[in-house]
């Protein structure tokens, strides 16, 4: 399997799913212009069905009715199909950019190495964005963007109005979460989700809390039948609430009274956004950080001897965060010269000294003083003349 | 056991990624005309069936007029536009008390024009429903052909970990702070209300590879004031490593005037009285060689054995070696952090996806958990290889603490284990090489 197609799943599906929306409200305000343009038209038709013969003066006016319904309706299937093209141009940029880690053929070499190294660049910053969105770091995801020219190619968008929705719940408001919920209802049933529900019960809390209690039945009554089937017991549990008085101290009353469930409905609402766009629950970007963290990861990153600066897990923070991830699996010997870095191979054959270190023919000269002293770069002992052992790793 | 899978196997599995793409691309295509298309069909037919109304609206309207004021009969066929489609021939009575009537031809052709206008706006709304077909083919296109599924692969995730979130911050900021977006990692600090002490860290550790980083492209424009003082600085330090960058960028800096010409020659010979004495024990040969080169100056360094160091690839090594050997000196590394990480674990995820995906089809995906090591090599490129990993090529196995790797008397290495397997008592037969000895000789080794 490739990197792209391992990896790159929701960067097409998210503009997928809101071609399919756009597509679907555009349905939607087509026929309801063309059941207005049904509509007048069949009254022209009863109009000229009538039994004295119809007025003159009266079917013009309708069939004029006709004509202004049919230049709305003109009007308004060009603007929604104009929005659906919108959408796939942004479906068509990804996959450009998508198909542009195999360069064409005529390019070899350094060309093409320096434009696969420029698109990983582009990748690393649209795997960045897509984590910082999620963790809610919405400036610095725009920034970053703005900066280094992606916006085209990342999710921002759906991730924007999320934000919105975020803020006004964290706000102590569900105002723009209910809108939310009606833009997205069809797709949100589909997916059996509660968040609706989750809503009303808050407003319903908060109206409690109020000490707006007939309110509070009167919006029960309005709201909570329709999911009567299934949530019948939280229900229960939540009219409870009508029966403490304003300050119980009640371990179920707290419970339910707790500000912290704003917060909850917060990453409810983020996870049901996820779900409504088939994202996974974990980012592109956290899954390679770590599948990264362990590819790297060596029981020499753990050694205080051993360290190798240029090694990500080496480096204290990424060495905390790589701790329990498993280290990489290695079945053929690969060794490396910790003066040089280069491979030891026949080309650089390994050298032992006295003390059992290895290093690389190499760079016996860069640790051998002019009088034939030999230091170890490692527990910087000194040896005068040593003897120099090959080995051989098969 | 895992690790037997064939290779082979593996690659089989693999799909040509542009394939993918373009299967993707020809379902969107076909979207983007039909789109297209239906877009010009609401235009022309909608608007073609709403300009007949208007039409028949005026003509409808003009029939009244003209009963009212003229009150006669007339005939006002030859101004219909509507003429092919049925026309409108307005015979009108004269009745002037009553309100008019239509005639049986007016309400023929009002029908006609009706039930025309029904048929297309139906056809409009069930060509645009008919789209779904093809809009869903996109996202089964997508299903099909991309992985939805990247997370299996993850054992544990250590990303939970709030702290761990925080690092995985301080590491993201470090990476724009290396490219010069201070203002990003800036914003990210703000955002992620790191701790002062965490953001302190951020622009401390990067600082140095942002200057580093400075000088690095000047060299490649081949201007290396920056470089040869920072190389001052340091000059102790980076003879204490036998470092050749000093004395390479003076060099450079040398044969810089020297290419200029006859006119530079005076300041070319001063630069080197001045900075080449600390040189002269270690490059003795080398200076001698770069003093002939005023030999050539009349005829111009191009066509002299020195014209190599006019070319480009000159400052492009330069700059390489003068990033490495500064990073080094400086304890940091070359490439960010979180580049090399997230570059690895992209070329991870894949194969880790694929041996998820054997092991699930042979049931032997229990073998997954419970082992501290991925289940397969990670072939990755040597440029992310930092430590040497010695597998004992006996038993197969990475050596470690409990087990390291031993040298044998005739040079050949071994882990430990295999070692005790092999002897016996205190005899060992090296595997690869016909010599006997003593277990207890073998020493122990470090890579």
């Amino acid at each position: 399997m490739s990197e792209i197609k391992a990896l790159e799943h929701a960067t097409l599906k998210v503009p997928y799913e809101m071609l399919n929306k756009r597509f679907r409200s555009a349905q939607k305000i087509i026929d309801r212009e063309v059941d207005q343009v049904t509509n007048v038209s069949r009254q022209v038709e009863k109009a000229l069905d009538a039994e004295e013969g119809p007025i003159l003066a009266e079917v013009t006016k309708l069939v004029d009715n006709v004509a202004q319904k049919l230049q709305v309706l003109k009007r308004k299937a060009e603007e929604s199909i104009n929005d659906e093209l919108s959408v796939t141009q942004i479906c068509k940029r990804k996959l450009d950019h998508l198909k542009g880690i195999t360069p064409p053929n005529s390019v070899t070499g350094d060309l093409w190495q320096g434009s696969v190294d420029q698109w990983k660049r582009i990748r690393l910053d649209r795997l960045v964005i897509e984590h910082l969105l999620r963790m809610g770091y919405y400036e610095t995801a725009e920034e970053l963007a703005a900066k280094s020219d992606v916006r085209h190619l990342t999710n921002l968008d759906i991730f924007q109005t999320s934000r919105e929705v975020e803020d006004d719940l964290a706000s102590h408001s569900t105002t723009k979460c209910v809108l939310w919920c009606i833009d997205n209802k069809s797709k949100l049933r589909k997916i059996n989700s509660t968040i609706e529900f989750s809503l009303r019960v808050q407003e319903f809390i908060e109206l409690v809390r109020q000490n707006q209690r007939f309110e509070a039945v009167k919006h029960s009554r309005r709201y909570f039948p329709a999911y009567e089937k299934t949530q019948l017991n939280e229900i229960c549990h939540v009219m409870a609430l009508l029966a403490y008085p304003a300050d119980a101290q009640a371990d179920h009353y707290r419970k339910y009274m707790d500000p912290q469930r704003w917060q909850k409905l917060v990453l409810d609402f983020r996870h049901e956004n996820y779900r409504l766009f088939q994202l996974s629950s974990t980012s592109v970007f956290s899954a390679a950080v770590q599948a990264g963290l362990s590819a790297l990861k060596t029981p020499h990153c753990y050694a205080q001897t051993c360290r190798n600066l240029n090694c990500p897990v080496c480096q204290e923070d990424l060495n905390r965060i790589a701790l329990k991830l498993p280290y990489s699996h290695c079945v053929q010997s690969r060794l490396i010269c910790r003066v040089t870095g280069l491979p030891l191979n026949e080309h650089n054959q390994p050298m032992m000294l006295p003390n059992g270190q290895i290093f690389g023919q190499m760079a016996l000269p860069d640790i051998t003083k002019d009088d034939g002293t030999v230091t170890c770069p490692v527990t910087n002992t000194k040896f005068s003349n040593p003897k120099v052992e090959k080995v051989f790793v098969m | 056991m895992v690790s037997r899978l064939s290779p082979t196997k593996l690659e089989l599995t693999m799909d040509n990624e542009s394939w993918a793409c373009s299967s993707v691309e020809k379902d969107l295509t076909r979207v983007v005309t039909k789109l297209e298309q239906l877009h010009e069909n609401a235009s022309a037919d909608i608007g073609d069936i709403a300009t007949q109304m208007s039409e028949l609206v005026e003509v409808l309207s003009r029939a009244e007029q003209l009963v009212t004021t003229l009150n006669s009969s007339t005939q006002v066929s030859q101004d219909d536009p509507m003429g092919d489609a049925g026309g409108v021939s307005m015979q009108v009575e004269t009745e002037p008390t009553a309100p008019q009537r239509l005639t049986e031809r007016q309400m023929e052709s009002i029908r006609k024009a009706i039930s025309r206008c029904n048929e297309r706006v139906q056809k409009l709304s069930t060509e645009h429903r008919d789209l779904h077909g093809s809009i869903s083919k996109i996202g089964k296109a997508i299903d099909r052909n991309f992985s939805a599924d990247f997370t299996s692969t993850m054992r544990v995730d250590v990303l939970q970990d709030e702290e761990n979130l925080m690092l995985l911050n301080k590491a993201i900021a470090k990476h724009y702070c290396r490219q010069g977006m201070d203002d990003v990692a800036r914003t990210l600090i703000r955002e992620c209300k790191m701790s002062p002490e965490h953001a302190q860290d951020v622009f401390d550790s990067e600082r140095e590879f942002a200057d580093i980083y400075g000088m690095w492209v000047k060299i490649q424009k081949r201007d290396l004031t920056d470089a040869l003082k920072w190389a001052k600085m340091y000059s102790q330090q980076l003879s204490d490593r036998h470092s050749l960058i000093e004395f390479r960028l003076h060099r450079m800096r040398f044969m810089q005037l020297v290419s200029y010409g006859l006119d530079s020659q005076r300041e070319a010979i001063c630069y080197a009285r001045l900075n080449f004495k600390k040189f002269a024990v270690r490059y003795e040969h080398e200076i001698a060689n770069l003093m002939a080169s005023f030999i050539y100056l009349p005829s111009g360094l191009e066509n002299s054995p020195y014209k190599h160091f006019l070319g480009q690839e000159m400052w492009t090594e330069l700059s390489f070696i003068f990033l490495k050997d500064a990073c080094q000196l400086l304890g940091i590394s070359k490439n960010s952090a979180l580049s090399v990480v997230v570059n690895a674990g992209c070329t991870a995820l894949p194969a880790l996806l694929n041996i998820k995906q054997v092991m699930q089809s042979r049931q032997v995906l229990g073998m997954w958990n419970g082992c501290d090591e991925l289940p397969i090599e990670i072939d990755l490129q040597p440029e992310f290889r930092f430590h040497s990993i010695f597998a004992c090529p006996i038993l197969r196995q990475q050596t470690s603490e409990d087990n390291p790797p031993k040298k044998l008397t005739c040079g050949h290495v071994i882990s430990n284990d295999a070692l005790h397997k092999l002897s016996v008592g205190h005899i060992l037969k090296c595997p690869y090489c016909p010599v006997e000895q003593n277990a207890e000789e073998a020493v122990r080794i470090y890579f």
